[in-house]
Protein backbone atom coordinates (compact mmCIF):
# COMPACT_ATOMS: atom_id res chain seq x y z
CA UNK A 1 0.00 0.00 0.00
CA UNK A 2 2.74 2.16 1.03
CA UNK A 3 4.90 1.60 -2.04
CA UNK A 4 1.44 2.20 -4.23
CA UNK A 5 1.01 5.41 -2.66
CA UNK A 6 4.34 6.76 -3.35
CA UNK A 7 3.70 5.94 -6.99
CA UNK A 8 0.70 7.72 -7.35
CA UNK A 9 2.52 10.57 -6.09
CA UNK A 10 4.86 9.99 -8.57
CA UNK A 11 2.63 9.86 -11.27
CA UNK A 12 0.75 12.78 -10.04
CA UNK A 13 4.30 14.85 -10.24
CA UNK A 14 4.82 13.38 -13.69
CA UNK A 15 1.94 14.62 -14.70
CA UNK A 16 2.14 17.94 -13.68
CA UNK A 17 5.23 18.07 -15.50
CA UNK A 18 4.18 16.28 -18.70
CA UNK A 19 1.47 19.22 -18.54
CA UNK A 20 4.36 21.07 -20.05
CA UNK A 21 4.33 19.51 -23.09
CA UNK A 22 0.75 21.77 -23.85
CA UNK A 23 1.00 24.69 -25.31
CA UNK A 24 1.15 27.84 -23.13
CA UNK A 25 -2.73 28.83 -23.44
CA UNK A 26 -4.33 25.70 -22.69
CA UNK A 27 -1.98 25.10 -19.72
CA UNK A 28 -3.13 28.05 -17.95
CA UNK A 29 -6.64 27.57 -18.85
CA UNK A 30 -6.99 23.76 -18.24
CA UNK A 31 -3.89 22.53 -16.38
CA UNK A 32 -5.46 23.03 -12.78
CA UNK A 33 -8.76 20.73 -13.71
CA UNK A 34 -6.63 18.74 -15.48
CA UNK A 35 -4.06 17.48 -12.47
CA UNK A 36 -7.52 17.41 -10.52
CA UNK A 37 -9.05 14.68 -12.76
CA UNK A 38 -6.12 12.90 -13.00
CA UNK A 39 -5.61 12.84 -9.12
CA UNK A 40 -9.18 12.00 -9.14
CA UNK A 41 -8.57 9.14 -11.42
CA UNK A 42 -5.52 8.28 -9.58
CA UNK A 43 -7.68 7.61 -6.26
CA UNK A 44 -9.74 5.61 -7.92
CA UNK A 45 -7.04 3.13 -8.89
CA UNK A 46 -5.99 2.78 -5.71
CA UNK A 47 -9.18 1.31 -4.68
CA UNK A 48 -9.03 -1.24 -6.93
CA UNK A 49 -5.25 -1.80 -7.49
CA UNK A 50 -3.22 -4.37 -9.35
CA UNK A 51 -0.76 -4.27 -11.84
CA UNK A 52 -2.36 -4.84 -14.89
CA UNK A 53 -4.85 -1.80 -14.12
CA UNK A 54 -1.89 -0.15 -13.12
CA UNK A 55 0.04 -0.91 -16.13
CA UNK A 56 -3.29 -0.35 -18.62
CA UNK A 57 -3.66 3.05 -16.69
CA UNK A 58 -0.54 4.25 -17.22
CA UNK A 59 -0.64 3.20 -21.31
CA UNK A 60 -4.25 5.14 -21.07
CA UNK A 61 -2.37 8.33 -19.91
CA UNK A 62 0.52 8.26 -21.83
CA UNK A 63 -2.05 7.52 -25.11
CA UNK A 64 -3.81 10.47 -24.19
CA UNK A 65 -1.29 12.84 -23.35
CA UNK A 66 0.62 12.17 -26.34
CA UNK A 67 -2.67 12.44 -28.39
CA UNK A 68 -3.81 15.56 -26.97
CA UNK A 69 -0.31 17.59 -26.85
CA UNK A 70 -0.11 17.02 -30.42
CA UNK A 71 -3.29 18.14 -31.35
CA UNK A 72 -3.61 21.26 -29.14
CA UNK A 73 0.44 21.89 -29.76
CA UNK A 74 -0.81 21.73 -33.50
CA UNK A 75 -4.38 24.15 -32.95
CA UNK A 76 -1.76 26.88 -31.48
CA UNK A 77 0.65 26.61 -34.10
CA UNK A 78 -2.58 27.10 -36.46
CA UNK A 79 -4.28 29.88 -34.86
CA UNK A 80 -1.05 31.75 -34.04
CA UNK A 81 -0.72 32.02 -38.00
CA UNK A 82 -4.36 32.86 -38.23
CA UNK A 83 -4.30 31.52 -42.29
CA UNK A 84 -7.81 30.91 -43.12
CA UNK A 85 -6.70 28.26 -45.53
CA UNK A 86 -6.74 25.03 -44.59
CA UNK A 87 -3.45 22.89 -44.52
CA UNK A 88 -3.44 19.07 -44.93
CA UNK A 89 -3.04 16.73 -42.08
CA UNK A 90 0.27 15.80 -43.70
CA UNK A 91 2.09 19.52 -43.12
CA UNK A 92 0.31 19.24 -39.39
CA UNK A 93 1.95 15.97 -38.93
CA UNK A 94 5.38 17.06 -40.29
CA UNK A 95 5.24 19.96 -38.30
CA UNK A 96 4.53 17.88 -34.94
CA UNK A 97 7.48 15.30 -35.73
CA UNK A 98 9.86 18.17 -35.99
CA UNK A 99 9.41 19.65 -32.70
CA UNK A 100 9.26 15.92 -30.94
CA UNK A 101 12.27 15.51 -32.67
CA UNK A 102 13.97 18.94 -32.26
CA UNK A 103 12.88 18.48 -28.49
CA UNK A 104 13.94 15.13 -27.85
CA UNK A 105 17.40 15.45 -29.51
CA UNK A 106 18.34 19.04 -28.14
CA UNK A 107 16.07 19.49 -24.75
CA UNK A 108 16.68 15.96 -23.22
CA UNK A 109 18.33 13.59 -23.26
CA UNK A 110 18.12 9.88 -21.61
CA UNK A 111 21.04 8.28 -19.68
CA UNK A 112 21.38 5.02 -17.67
CA UNK A 113 23.17 5.03 -14.64
CA UNK A 114 25.82 2.70 -15.05
CA UNK A 115 28.14 2.45 -11.91
CA UNK A 116 27.20 3.15 -8.16
CA UNK A 117 29.92 6.22 -7.51
CA UNK A 118 26.57 8.52 -7.23
CA UNK A 119 25.07 5.26 -5.11
CA UNK A 120 22.79 7.50 -2.05
CA UNK A 121 21.20 9.38 -4.83
CA UNK A 122 21.31 8.00 -8.09
CA UNK A 123 21.29 3.75 -8.07
CA UNK A 124 23.47 1.72 -10.73
CA UNK A 125 20.13 1.24 -13.41
CA UNK A 126 18.45 4.52 -12.86
CA UNK A 127 17.31 5.45 -15.85
CA UNK A 128 17.48 9.38 -16.41
CA UNK A 129 16.54 11.99 -18.53
CA UNK A 130 19.02 15.24 -18.88
CA UNK A 131 18.45 18.53 -19.51
CA UNK A 132 20.71 19.68 -22.14
CA UNK A 133 19.24 23.25 -21.72
CA UNK A 134 20.08 23.74 -18.46
CA UNK A 135 23.61 24.88 -19.01
CA UNK A 136 23.61 24.84 -22.44
CA UNK A 137 25.03 28.73 -23.67
CA UNK A 138 21.68 29.86 -25.66
CA UNK A 139 24.06 32.59 -27.10
CA UNK A 140 23.40 36.63 -26.46
CA UNK A 141 19.75 36.31 -27.79
CA UNK A 142 18.58 33.12 -26.18
CA UNK A 143 20.15 34.44 -22.46
CA UNK A 144 17.04 36.49 -21.86
CA UNK A 145 14.22 34.02 -23.16
CA UNK A 146 15.78 30.41 -21.74
CA UNK A 147 15.97 29.18 -18.05
CA UNK A 148 19.55 29.15 -18.50
CA UNK A 149 22.36 29.47 -15.72
CA UNK A 150 25.72 29.01 -14.63
CA UNK A 151 27.31 25.79 -13.19
CA UNK A 152 27.35 26.09 -9.22
CA UNK A 153 29.13 24.42 -6.61
CA UNK A 154 26.87 21.19 -5.39
CA UNK A 155 25.04 20.64 -9.07
CA UNK A 156 24.62 17.45 -10.00
CA UNK A 157 25.67 17.50 -13.65
CA UNK A 158 26.19 14.88 -16.60
CA UNK A 159 29.03 15.57 -18.53
CA UNK A 160 31.40 13.68 -21.39
CA UNK A 161 34.12 11.91 -19.58
CA UNK A 162 37.44 13.87 -20.43
CA UNK A 163 39.24 10.59 -21.26
CA UNK A 164 36.41 9.14 -23.55
CA UNK A 165 34.18 11.41 -24.77
CA UNK A 166 31.52 8.00 -26.02
CA UNK A 167 30.98 8.34 -22.39
CA UNK A 168 28.69 10.39 -20.66
CA UNK A 169 29.02 10.21 -16.48
CA UNK A 170 27.28 12.06 -14.14
CA UNK A 171 29.22 13.52 -10.66
CA UNK A 172 28.61 16.13 -8.46
CA UNK A 173 30.72 19.84 -8.81
CA UNK A 174 32.83 20.65 -6.09
CA UNK A 175 35.33 23.35 -7.91
CA UNK A 176 34.40 26.06 -10.10
CA UNK A 177 37.62 27.55 -11.81
CA UNK A 178 39.74 29.36 -8.95
CA UNK A 179 38.97 27.27 -6.40
CA UNK A 180 41.47 25.50 -4.09
CA UNK A 181 40.54 22.16 -3.17
CA UNK A 182 41.81 19.50 -1.07
CA UNK A 183 40.97 16.59 1.16
CA UNK A 184 41.75 15.79 4.61
CA UNK A 185 40.93 12.54 6.24
CA UNK A 186 38.48 12.23 3.62
CA UNK A 187 36.67 15.63 4.00
CA UNK A 188 36.36 18.43 1.21
CA UNK A 189 38.33 21.55 2.23
CA UNK A 190 37.85 23.94 -0.52
CA UNK A 191 39.42 27.78 -0.11
CA UNK A 192 40.06 26.97 3.29
CA UNK A 193 36.62 25.93 4.66
CA UNK A 194 35.99 22.42 5.47
CA UNK A 195 33.06 21.24 3.21
CA UNK A 196 29.78 19.65 5.82
CA UNK A 197 28.49 17.15 2.74
CA UNK A 198 25.25 15.69 3.93
CA UNK A 199 24.81 13.39 0.53
CA UNK A 200 27.90 11.40 0.59
CA UNK A 201 28.79 8.14 1.28
CA UNK A 202 31.58 6.41 2.69
CA UNK A 203 31.94 2.80 2.44
CA UNK A 204 35.48 1.80 2.52
CA UNK A 205 36.62 0.68 5.77
CA UNK A 206 40.80 0.92 4.69
CA UNK A 207 41.72 4.18 4.26
CA UNK A 208 43.63 4.77 1.16
CA UNK A 209 46.21 8.19 1.34
CA UNK A 210 45.50 9.23 -2.50
CA UNK A 211 41.61 8.79 -2.26
CA UNK A 212 41.38 9.94 1.36
CA UNK A 213 43.92 12.90 1.66
CA UNK A 214 44.03 14.17 -2.03
CA UNK A 215 46.45 15.42 -3.80
CA UNK A 216 49.32 14.95 -0.98
CA UNK A 217 49.93 11.32 -2.02
CA UNK A 218 50.65 11.75 -5.87
CA UNK A 219 51.69 8.66 -8.21
CA UNK A 220 48.54 6.26 -8.11
CA UNK A 221 46.87 9.26 -10.59
CA UNK A 222 46.05 7.02 -13.80
CA UNK A 223 45.53 9.04 -16.57
CA UNK A 224 47.02 10.95 -18.84
CA UNK A 225 45.10 14.32 -17.65
CA UNK A 226 45.06 13.19 -14.26
CA UNK A 227 48.94 13.37 -14.06
CA UNK A 228 49.05 16.83 -15.51
CA UNK A 229 46.59 18.23 -12.89
CA UNK A 230 49.16 17.19 -10.48
CA UNK A 231 52.14 18.26 -12.57
CA UNK A 232 50.62 21.79 -13.14
CA UNK A 233 47.70 22.79 -10.88
CA UNK A 234 49.03 21.89 -7.55
CA UNK A 235 50.22 24.72 -5.44
CA UNK A 236 50.80 23.95 -1.54
CA UNK A 237 49.47 20.59 -1.31
CA UNK A 238 45.63 21.86 -3.20
CA UNK A 239 44.25 21.21 -6.66
CA UNK A 240 43.36 25.12 -8.25
CA UNK A 241 41.19 24.65 -10.23
CA UNK A 242 42.17 26.53 -13.99
CA UNK A 243 39.61 28.17 -16.16
CA UNK A 244 37.47 27.19 -17.78
CA UNK A 245 37.09 23.70 -15.70
CA UNK A 246 35.79 21.98 -13.23
CA UNK A 247 36.05 20.03 -10.34
CA UNK A 248 33.97 17.01 -9.94
CA UNK A 249 33.47 13.91 -7.12
CA UNK A 250 31.19 11.14 -6.77
CA UNK A 251 28.69 11.54 -3.93
CA UNK A 252 29.98 7.52 -3.40
CA UNK A 253 32.97 9.06 -2.49
CA UNK A 254 35.27 6.07 -1.38
CA UNK A 255 34.00 4.57 -4.68
CA UNK A 256 33.93 7.06 -7.02
CA UNK A 257 36.44 7.59 -10.10
CA UNK A 258 36.19 11.26 -10.04
CA UNK A 259 38.51 14.49 -10.61
CA UNK A 260 40.67 13.00 -8.07
CA UNK A 261 41.78 10.33 -10.67
CA UNK A 262 41.26 11.80 -14.14
CA UNK A 263 41.71 15.39 -13.61
CA UNK A 264 39.23 18.11 -14.35
CA UNK A 265 35.82 18.07 -16.13
CA UNK A 266 36.20 20.94 -19.17
CA UNK A 267 33.49 23.08 -18.59
CA UNK A 268 32.46 22.93 -22.54
CA UNK A 269 32.01 18.83 -22.37
CA UNK A 270 28.83 19.49 -19.32
CA UNK A 271 25.83 18.11 -21.15
CA UNK A 272 23.32 18.89 -18.78
CA UNK A 273 21.37 18.40 -15.43
CA UNK A 274 19.97 15.07 -14.51
CA UNK A 275 16.02 16.14 -14.68
CA UNK A 276 14.05 12.70 -12.99
CA UNK A 277 14.64 8.88 -12.92
CA UNK A 278 11.79 8.18 -15.76
CA UNK A 279 12.41 4.44 -15.02
CA UNK A 280 14.80 2.26 -12.23
CA UNK A 281 15.53 -1.60 -12.81
CA UNK A 282 18.11 -3.40 -11.03
CA UNK A 283 20.71 -4.75 -13.28
CA UNK A 284 24.80 -5.29 -13.44
CA UNK A 285 26.76 -2.40 -15.08
CA UNK A 286 27.63 -4.52 -18.30
CA UNK A 287 24.34 -4.57 -19.09
CA UNK A 288 23.08 -1.64 -18.66
CA UNK A 289 26.01 -0.54 -20.74
CA UNK A 290 25.65 -2.51 -23.37
CA UNK A 291 22.30 -4.49 -24.46
CA UNK A 292 22.33 -7.71 -24.79
CA UNK A 293 19.83 -10.25 -25.90
CA UNK A 294 20.01 -11.42 -21.95
CA UNK A 295 19.51 -8.69 -20.95
CA UNK A 296 16.20 -7.87 -22.79
CA UNK A 297 14.91 -11.59 -21.92
CA UNK A 298 15.86 -10.32 -17.93
CA UNK A 299 13.96 -7.07 -18.18
CA UNK A 300 11.10 -8.93 -20.21
CA UNK A 301 10.89 -11.68 -17.25
CA UNK A 302 11.49 -9.26 -14.37
CA UNK A 303 10.04 -5.57 -15.06
CA UNK A 304 7.39 -5.94 -12.26
CA UNK A 305 10.29 -6.84 -9.72
CA UNK A 306 12.95 -5.23 -10.22
CA UNK A 307 12.22 -2.50 -11.15
CA UNK A 308 12.18 0.48 -8.34
CA UNK A 309 8.74 1.37 -8.61
CA UNK A 310 9.87 3.82 -5.28
CA UNK A 311 12.74 5.51 -7.66
CA UNK A 312 9.84 6.85 -10.77
CA UNK A 313 9.87 9.78 -11.57
CA UNK A 314 12.75 10.97 -8.68
CA UNK A 315 14.06 14.07 -8.94
CA UNK A 316 17.92 14.52 -8.41
CA UNK A 317 18.72 17.75 -6.02
CA UNK A 318 21.73 19.65 -6.32
CA UNK A 319 22.47 20.60 -3.13
CA UNK A 320 25.00 23.17 -2.22
CA UNK A 321 27.44 21.93 0.86
CA UNK A 322 27.74 24.08 4.10
CA UNK A 323 31.24 25.20 4.68
CA UNK A 324 32.53 25.52 8.13
CA UNK A 325 35.73 27.20 9.36
CA UNK A 326 37.65 30.57 8.71
CA UNK A 327 39.17 31.38 5.52
CA UNK A 328 42.85 30.78 5.22
CA UNK B 1 -17.23 29.62 -35.97
CA UNK B 2 -18.62 32.60 -33.79
CA UNK B 3 -21.73 32.89 -35.89
CA UNK B 4 -24.19 30.78 -34.95
CA UNK B 5 -23.42 27.36 -37.11
CA UNK B 6 -26.27 25.58 -38.37
CA UNK B 7 -26.22 22.60 -36.75
CA UNK B 8 -25.73 20.00 -39.57
CA UNK B 9 -22.90 21.33 -39.82
CA UNK B 10 -21.27 20.21 -36.80
CA UNK B 11 -22.76 16.69 -37.47
CA UNK B 12 -21.49 13.99 -36.98
CA UNK B 13 -20.48 14.17 -33.42
CA UNK B 14 -16.76 12.68 -32.39
CA UNK B 15 -17.61 9.90 -29.94
CA UNK B 16 -15.95 12.28 -26.70
CA UNK B 17 -18.21 15.18 -27.93
CA UNK B 18 -21.31 13.57 -27.91
CA UNK B 19 -21.05 11.52 -24.69
CA UNK B 20 -19.99 14.74 -22.99
CA UNK B 21 -23.03 16.53 -24.51
CA UNK B 22 -25.08 12.92 -23.34
CA UNK B 23 -23.71 13.87 -19.36
CA UNK B 24 -24.46 17.25 -19.20
CA UNK B 25 -27.77 16.68 -20.03
CA UNK B 26 -29.23 16.18 -16.97
CA UNK B 27 -27.11 18.48 -14.86
CA UNK B 28 -24.14 20.37 -14.41
CA UNK B 29 -21.30 17.92 -14.03
CA UNK B 30 -17.77 19.25 -13.53
CA UNK B 31 -14.49 17.53 -15.22
CA UNK B 32 -14.27 14.19 -13.23
CA UNK B 33 -18.13 14.20 -12.74
CA UNK B 34 -18.30 13.75 -16.66
CA UNK B 35 -15.71 11.32 -17.01
CA UNK B 36 -17.40 9.24 -14.79
CA UNK B 37 -20.67 9.62 -16.72
CA UNK B 38 -19.37 8.79 -19.89
CA UNK B 39 -18.06 5.77 -18.69
CA UNK B 40 -21.40 4.60 -17.29
CA UNK B 41 -22.79 5.54 -20.34
CA UNK B 42 -20.82 3.57 -22.41
CA UNK B 43 -19.69 0.08 -20.34
CA UNK B 44 -16.51 1.68 -19.75
CA UNK B 45 -16.01 1.37 -23.12
CA UNK B 46 -14.81 5.32 -23.39
CA UNK B 47 -12.36 6.69 -20.76
CA UNK B 48 -11.71 9.75 -21.21
CA UNK B 49 -8.45 11.36 -20.58
CA UNK B 50 -7.59 14.69 -18.89
CA UNK B 51 -6.11 15.86 -22.21
CA UNK B 52 -9.11 14.62 -24.31
CA UNK B 53 -11.89 15.58 -22.06
CA UNK B 54 -10.17 19.26 -22.09
CA UNK B 55 -9.47 19.60 -25.15
CA UNK B 56 -13.32 18.53 -26.48
CA UNK B 57 -14.67 21.44 -23.39
CA UNK B 58 -12.45 23.93 -25.18
CA UNK B 59 -13.99 23.20 -28.75
CA UNK B 60 -17.06 22.64 -27.70
CA UNK B 61 -17.11 26.03 -25.66
CA UNK B 62 -15.65 28.02 -28.69
CA UNK B 63 -18.22 26.42 -30.92
CA UNK B 64 -21.08 27.61 -28.32
CA UNK B 65 -22.41 24.01 -27.51
CA UNK B 66 -21.22 24.12 -23.47
CA UNK B 67 -20.46 26.92 -21.12
CA UNK B 68 -18.43 27.17 -17.77
CA UNK B 69 -21.33 27.45 -14.57
CA UNK B 70 -19.23 28.42 -12.02
CA UNK B 71 -16.23 27.03 -9.94
CA UNK B 72 -17.55 25.21 -6.68
CA UNK B 73 -16.39 22.65 -4.20
CA UNK B 74 -17.79 18.89 -4.92
CA UNK B 75 -20.16 18.32 -1.70
CA UNK B 76 -19.08 14.36 -2.27
CA UNK B 77 -15.18 14.74 -3.12
CA UNK B 78 -12.60 17.40 -1.54
CA UNK B 79 -13.51 20.91 -1.01
CA UNK B 80 -11.36 21.74 -3.37
CA UNK B 81 -13.08 24.20 -5.91
CA UNK B 82 -13.84 22.63 -9.58
CA UNK B 83 -15.31 24.25 -12.57
CA UNK B 84 -18.72 22.69 -13.71
CA UNK B 85 -19.82 22.90 -16.93
CA UNK B 86 -23.46 23.09 -18.44
CA UNK B 87 -24.83 22.43 -21.97
CA UNK B 88 -26.22 25.37 -24.17
CA UNK B 89 -29.44 25.67 -26.22
CA UNK B 90 -27.70 25.31 -29.45
CA UNK B 91 -25.54 21.88 -27.71
CA UNK B 92 -28.95 20.35 -26.65
CA UNK B 93 -30.34 20.60 -30.05
CA UNK B 94 -27.33 19.51 -31.31
CA UNK B 95 -27.14 16.37 -29.54
CA UNK B 96 -31.15 15.90 -30.60
CA UNK B 97 -29.91 16.20 -34.14
CA UNK B 98 -27.32 13.26 -33.87
CA UNK B 99 -29.42 10.80 -31.71
CA UNK B 100 -31.55 11.29 -34.67
CA UNK B 101 -28.72 10.90 -37.08
CA UNK B 102 -27.69 8.08 -35.24
CA UNK B 103 -31.46 6.33 -34.97
CA UNK B 104 -31.67 6.48 -38.79
CA UNK B 105 -28.31 4.77 -38.95
CA UNK B 106 -29.51 2.38 -36.52
CA UNK B 107 -32.32 1.44 -38.46
CA UNK B 108 -31.18 1.16 -41.49
CA UNK B 109 -28.45 -1.01 -39.95
CA UNK B 110 -31.13 -3.78 -38.45
CA UNK B 111 -33.55 -3.98 -41.40
CA UNK B 112 -30.34 -4.39 -43.49
CA UNK B 113 -29.08 -7.13 -41.39
CA UNK B 114 -31.95 -8.53 -40.37
CA UNK B 115 -32.53 -9.59 -44.52
CA UNK B 116 -29.37 -10.29 -44.70
CA UNK B 117 -28.85 -12.94 -41.72
CA UNK B 118 -32.63 -14.18 -42.40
Amino acid sequence: MNSESALIGGFCRLYSFLLHAYPGDFRRQYGRPMEQLFRDRCRDLARSPGRLTLLRFAVHMMADWFSTTVREGAAAVWSAGRSPAKRSSVTEWAVTILIYLFATTTLVQAYVVPTGSMEGNLLVGDHILVDRMAFADPGPLGRHILPYREVERGDIVAFLYPEDTRQTYVKRIIGLPGDRIRLQNRQVIRNGRRLVEPYTQHIAAYPDPYRDDFPLAPGASTTPRGRDMFEHHVWNGEVVVPPGMLFALGDNRDNSADSRYWGFVPRAYVVGKPLLVYWSFDAPTEDLLDWNLAHVIDVAEHFPTRTRWKRTFLVPRSQPAKEVGGTR
Amino acid sequence: MKKKPPPQELLPLTPPVFHILLALAGEERHGYGIMQDVAQQTEGALQLGPGTLYGCLKRMLAAGLVEESDERPDPTLDDERRRYYRVTALGGRIVRAEAQRLAGAVTVAMSRLAGGNA
